[in-house]
């Protein structure tokens, strides 16, 4: 038989295919890494003019300031200097903060990789539950209760929905008292290494992540429970059950796998939406993430933080897509050949 | 069969798996409120105070935000501090202080027995150190520059004599607001090094408070210095906490998180005023609100720029504009009371320099002389369209009106402008657009009218300077870049009592040359000086009471010109221990709730199961 050959034929392409992608996404982010640069200068302001303003700043204290930031250079030549420092990994320093980006950074990320992180496995695997459920069970009370639920929350924006459960659970109403703290992500004063200072960030994180966590499982529980359908009205469950095999398997072997494609590009392309909700649930809550520092930055505008911080964002993204490229051929073998 | 859900065992198991930790996790996070409350030093007397801005650096040579100038009042002192009453010079470090009778030189007797934060004696020789830093260096002049321009030479004579010699007599010289730093701690740190400094890990000042620790995006901690030299604070920590929502951070307050809030809009300010255990304060402030004219845009050079209406050029168009600006209107219905109706640009609160114009001459809401003064001047509508146009007939008095987007008083004051200019034959074309956007526009030129404001120092120098004709834009590079003018007003006349005020050190008589100068503004009418707006603060008064207001009565508790209320607050009674708030029986219900829940959820979930297994049997 063939299957050797058509195995390693498989391989290369699978290798070429790979491969592509790679190229494709390192041709992204150069294309960002570009744009990044221009995307900004387009922002209205002068941060030299705005970091001094309403203080008696002579102009040439304004203009050395400038000077310094490099602004007095032509474009071209700023432009290069940004380039040849990202390429050496140098973000430069903070307009605001006079301190590198890459510090800056650092000290923001964690707390975005937990709220996102947290967040999106939660509504991830709670959402494809509700949905999977909702559509094997189609027309039970559950389904038509979590539909109801699901398109109010799918409707709902963000940041309204994160501070109706602000002061509902934060600040309490009626007889319910304030049971989550209203921002932050730590009790000042509290030593973040002990036990109680995991509790308390654990407390902190409770009513951000539970905002994120109801404005994307309601996407996800929606588009899982359609595909499903769609699945479910297929000839090859009525074979697979016309085998006998139980409707267990049926839901799990044949029915799922297959409605799971639209879903998982949902949740990958998702991601660059997640970081958009990140800016403003972080705002909401003043959680001290990525999201809330591009928001700070924009108010300057602090150049160096913006295309740092963008250039994280979408090199998130873009590995995001490379890892669902690459997960692909497993979730659907058509794509192994194709 | 079908519809009846049923499912592998091992799908079945690692769902219930995914459960299982699901309501653990929930479990964990509500249990932790107790835990939480159970941490809470117990003797430690706290005062939080809610801002809306991150602090941007604690290096007092590079941060520049008001939030952040509020922490370095509180961890260093000045020279010569503003009083509480009236913002008068106070002794601060200085004890006392001498001029020579030229005016040229200063003589500081500074307070002896001092101490740094890390234990070191304070000298003269750390101011002298301090100003002489700022005038050789560069990143250090970006904040102070102004204070040592005028400045020759400063000389620590002894430990506690301190000696400066300026170029000309100066006001400005107990004015000086440049935090004191110790020499033994900045000195090595280089003119390279301080561009990046963090100023963050064990800062060493002489103030009222010790920085503790900052946490970027969340909070600023500082602890009492509690051998101060005017006395110790009465709280024992004092944190600032990082909002960057305003809605959040009333709700914080409400809610006991924080203990003071300020920049509250009027409507939720006016509900905390019926919270029990918040007080709510409208305190006077030095702001105010204008509606400036482009009354011919040029560069400092005087070479015209932009392209504004020729009709803002004439001063009788601009007086009659302001006889058609209804400011107390302005304060009922855009401020909702909060604000009191204004002529001239130093606030009411600075009484000494406040000019108020007098019977008869100010320019009153009257629409009917408002279209009399166009009518005389020639501007009349000659097409029967509703519109004036200029006297030649040609372009109708159409002007662009701008307003910024991120505040709502600026977007409704200039929709009540536009109606009353309708009324007076002038038509506008409103547009909202950012402050960013709008200052480009305005250094452009490009522009007839607009609504933004200021805040004016308890010196007026400043606020002066903004009208020279120096203070225009200015060419560098090629471009034309934004200085502080935002009319282009250029006067001679007004340029020389300017500099005649910055030579004269007698308060009463530059008080007499400030008032002058505004005189003259007011009548060339660059702005149209709208109101005065209060500052609303906001805070526990069942956790803290003693707050003294500056100006003494009517002003601002906190963000004064010193560290007066921080010093001064207390708890109401001393013998009120505990703190609200803090942790009720309700979260053990929730818990209690959450694991009867899973336990049945569980019990379902197996019987289920078993139900299955009995099925297939």
């Amino acid at each position: 038989m063939a299957t050797a050959a058509a195995r390693s034929f498989g391989l290369t392409a699978a290798n070429r295919r790979i491969g592509g992608k790679l190229v494709g996404a390192v041709l992204s982010l150069a294309f960002v890494l570009v744009f990044n640069f221009f995307l900004f200068r387009v922002l209205p302001g002068d941060p030299a003019k705005n970091l001094t303003r309403n203080r008696l700043v002579p102009a040439e204290q304004v203009q050395a300031l400038r000077e310094s930031f490099g602004l007095g250079k032509p474009l071209p030549q700023q432009f290069a200097g940004y380039v040849r420092d990202t390429l050496r990994g140098d973000l430069g320093i903070s307009y605001k903060f006079r301190r590198p980006v890459s510090d800056v950074i650092a000290e923001r990320i964690w707390p975005t990789v937990l709220l996102l992180g947290l967040s999106t496995v939660l509504s991830t695997i709670i959402g494809l539950f509700i949905g999977i459920r909702g559509a094997w069970r189609r027309g039970s009370t559950f389904d038509r209760g979590s539909l109801a639920v699901s398109l109010a929350l799918y409707a709902m924006p963000e940041f309204w929905l994160g501070i109706l459960l602000l002061i509902a659970f934060g600040v309490g109403v009626g007889p319910l008292p304030g049971l989550f703290p209203t921002g932050g992500i730590s009790t000042p004063g509290t030593d973040m290494t002990s036990l109680a200072g995991v509790l308390d960030v654990a407390r902190h994180l409770f009513l951000p992540c539970l905002t994120l966590t109801l404005a994307y499982l309601a996407e996800y529980a929606l588009v899982m429970r359609s595909s499903l359908l769609d699945e479910l009205g297929e000839d090859y469950l009525v074979t697979a059950r016309a085998k006998g095999l139980r409707d267990a398997l049926v839901l799990r072997r044949h029915a799922v796998p297959n409605a799971l494609l639209p879903t998982t590009t949902l949740i990958f392309l998702n991601l660059g939406f997640v970081v958009s909700g990140a800016i403003t649930i972080e705002t909401v809550f003043s959680w001290p993430g990525l999201g809330l520092l591009s928001y700070e930055a924009l108010r300057t505008p602090d150049y160096p933080v913006l295309q740092g911080v963008f250039l994280l964002f979408s090199a998130a993204v873009i590995v995001a897509n490379v890892l669902a490229d690459l997960l692909y051929p497993y979730l659907d073998p058509r794509v192994r050949t194709g | 069969m079908v519809g009846t859900h049923k499912s592998g065992r091992s799908g079945k198991a690692r769902r219930l798996e995914a459960v299982a930790v699901t309501l653990a996790m929930l479990v964990a996070i509500a249990a932790a409120p107790v835990a939480g409350a159970q941490e809470q030093p117990a003797q430690k007397l706290t005062f939080t105070v809610g801002i809306v801005n991150d602090v941007d650096s604690l290096n007092p040579f590079i941060g520049i935000l008001a939030e952040t100038y509020e922490v370095w009042a509180g961890m260093y002192d000045q020279l010569v501090g503003y009083s509480q009453k009236d913002f008068s010079p106070v002794p601060q470090l200085a004890e006392s202080w001498q001029v020579s009778p030229d005016g040229l030189t200063w003589t500081y007797k500074l307070r002896q027995g001092v101490k740094w934060s890390d234990g070191q004696p304070l000298t003269a020789r750390d101011a002298a150190y301090t100003f002489n830093r700022i005038m050789k260096g560069s990143v250090e002049q970006t904040n102070y520059g102004n204070y040592v321009g005028n400045i020759k030479t400063v000389t620590a004579t002894d430990d506690a004599t301190l000696v400066m010699v300026t170029k000309s007599p100066s006001p400005l010289m107990l004015r000086l607001a440049v935090p004191i730093l110790p020499e033994h701690v900045w000195k090595d740190i280089s003119g390279k090094e301080v561009e990046t400094f963090e100023n963050e890990k064990n800062a060493v000042g002489s103030g009222p408070f010790i920085l503790e620790e900052r946490s970027t995006g969340q909070f600023v901690r500082l602890r009492a210095n509690k051998s101060y030299w005017a006395g110790a604070p009465r709280i024992d920590e004092l944190v600032y906490r990082v909002f960057n929502n305003a809605d959040a951070q009333l709700q914080a307050l409400k809610k006991g998180e924080i203990d003071f809030a300020d920049g509250l809009d009027p409507a939720p300010f006016n509900s905390l005023k019926n919270t029990p255990g918040i007080t709510a304060v409208a305190a006077d402030y030095s702001g105010f609100d204008e509606l400036a004219f482009n009354v011919g845009a040029a560069l400092d050079t005087g070479e015209p720029i932009g392209d504004g209406h020729p009709a803002l050029k004439d001063k009788r168009v601009r007086q009659a504009i302001a006889r058609a600006v209804d400011r107390q209107a302005l304060v009922d219905r855009v401020l909702g009371g909060y604000g009191t109706a204004a002529f001239g640009v130093i606030p009411s609160l600075y009484k000494d320099l406040h000019f108020a114009p007098g019977d008869g001459e100010a320019f009153d809401f009257d629409l009917g002389t408002a279209n009399q003064l166009l009518d005389q001047a020639g501007y009349r509508d000659t097409n029967g369209d509703k519109v004036r146009e200029m006297p030649n007939g040609g372009r109708p008095l159409r002007f662009r009106l701008f307003a910024r987007q991120e505040s709502n008083t600026s977007q409704q004051s200039v929709q009540f402008m536009q109606g009353w200019l309708r009324d007076i034959g002038i038509a506008t074309d409103v547009k909202v657009i950012e402050e960013n956007r709008l200052t480009e526009v305005i250094g452009q030129g490009e522009f007839d009218m607009f609504e933004w404001g200021w805040v004016v120092e308890p010196d007026p120098n400043y606020q002066l300077s903004t009208f020279t004709c120096g203070s225009r834009s200015y060419k560098s590079g090629g471009s034309v870049l934004a200085n502080l003018s935002d009319s282009f007003y250029c006067n001679p006349a007004y340029d020389k009592l300017y500099e005649q005020q910055s030579i004269t050190i007698d308060p009463a008589r530059r008080a007499q040359i400030v008032k002058d100068m505004q005189r003259m503004l007011y009548d060339d009418a660059p702005y149209v000086v709208t109101f005065y707006y209060d500052e609303l603060q906001a805070y526990r008064s069942d956790r803290f009471a003693g707050f003294v207001p500056q100006p003494d009565p009517g002003g601002v508790l906190l963000f004064q010109y010193g560290t007066y209320s921080y010093r001064a607050i207390a708890p109401p009674s001393e013998a009120a221990a505990t703190g609200g708030g803090g942790g009720s029986a309700l979260p053990l219900v929730l818990i209690g709730a959450v694991v009867v829940l899973g336990a049945a959820g569980a019990l379902l979930v197996v019987r289920r199961r078993s139900a299955t297994r009995d099925e297939r049997e």
